[in-house]
Order: C-alpha cells, then sequence, then structure tokens
C-alpha cells in the first residue's frame, strides 16, 4: 500500500495491448486517493490467464468533474473509481 | 490499444435510449445466454476478467453491430473453442 487518503495521485495516461480497468476517459487524469481497501487480484492478469495474478492494493479514486470533462461537466461533480494501485502514479509524477 | 468497448464519454454514438419498465431479458434465449455464462464461471472454466477479455476480442467490424448479449454469446463461444470444449465446426 502506497498511498493513503488525501494523498493526490495521477492515473497512468498508457494504453496497454490487454484486458485493463482504465477507462479511456480517466487516463493522465489527476485524482485523490478517498478509501483504501484490501488487496485484490489484479484483472489484467487474471484476464490472461495467470493462475497467480499479483494481489494489489484497490483504491477508491475521486475526481473533480471538470479535470475528467473538461467541457461540460455538471457543477460541483465528483467521479469515483475503483483503481489498482499500479494504475496510478504520484501526482507530481509525469506518465 | 485501446479496445473496442470503451467508448465511456465518446461522443457521436448519440443519446442512450432509455425504455420504461425494461425487462430483464428482451427474449428467452438472453436468458440463457446469461445463465450458461453463469454456469461457466461457476464450473471455473474461465472467469469473469477472461470472459470480459474475450468480448473485448471480438472483431471490430462485427462489434458494435451486435446487442449486448450477443456480445456475450461470442464471448462464450471464444472461450469455449479455444479450451477445447467444443470443437470449432460445432460452435459456429
Amino acid at each position: 500500500m502506497t498511498y493513503g487518503v488525501g494523498d493526490l495521485v495521477r492515473t497512468s495516461g498508457r494504453d496497454p495491448a490487454h484486458h485493463y480497468r482504465v477507462p479511456r476517459y480517466l487516463r493522465a487524469k489527476r485524482g485523490r486517493i478517498e478509501a483504501v481497501h484490501a488487496a485484490f487480484p489484479l484483472a489484467d492478469a487474471r484476464a490472461a490467464g495467470d493462475p497467480a495474478p499479483p494481489l494489489e492494493t484497490l483504491y477508491t479514486v475521486a475526481f473533480d468533474g471538470g479535470e475528467v470533462w473538461p467541457e461540460g461537466a455538471e457543477p460541483n461533480t465528483v467521479y469515483h473509481a475503483e483503481l489498482w494501485e499500479s494504475y496510478l502514479l504520484p501526482a507530481a509524477e509525469l506518465p | 490499444m485501446s479496445r473496442l468497448n470503451d467508448v465511456g464519454g465518446l461522443t457521436g454514438f448519440g443519446p442512450i435510449e432509455r425504455e420504461p419498465d425494461e425487462p430483464l431479458f428482451h427474449s428467452e434465449w438472453e436468458a440463457r445466454v446469461f445463465a450458461l455464462n453463469r454456469l461457466l464461471m461457476a464450473r471455473g472454466l474461465y472467469n469473469l476478467d477472461e470472459f470480459r477479455d474475450a468480448v473485448e476480442r471480438i472483431d471490430p467490424a462485427r462489434y458494435y453491430g451486435l446487442s449486448y448479449y450477443e456480445r456475450w454469446f461470442e464471448g462464450i463461444r471464444t472461450l469455449v473453442i479455444e479450451r477445447g470444449i467444443v470443437p470449432p465446426e460445432t460452435a459456429a
């Protein structure tokens, strides 16, 4: 577990050629850790048939609506997504 | 490679049609596909992520023309062929 509640993070902008659970509209976006969950097997590895997928901490990340949809987010919109640790970077770090 | 299922937030698909009192299934075969998928996962033939991956691997030229449960059926068919459960000629 690398991040704690309140930490600022950004999502990875990468576009891997396999099953991946960061939707395009959430890539390379800044958010804030809202909850830290248990470690769960990484879906990317499970989807590829890995018999022992790595266990990674899952986080609830909150994004301001304007960060996700710069044009047209309703005011005061906050978007929540559950994301695995390897999908995230510290906010200051470039992808 | 962004997969063709990842259309959240894209414009150009027109408005989302909302169906009042939408039934769980629109015909019986859809319920059968739903049940078949649950059964095959419960039996350990594949897991949910492998199923999602199989749906995302549908030929792009066909994907958008298929309905939701038609995509499920395609995903199931891909997996039972790849795992040698059903010979390809039978699953056609």
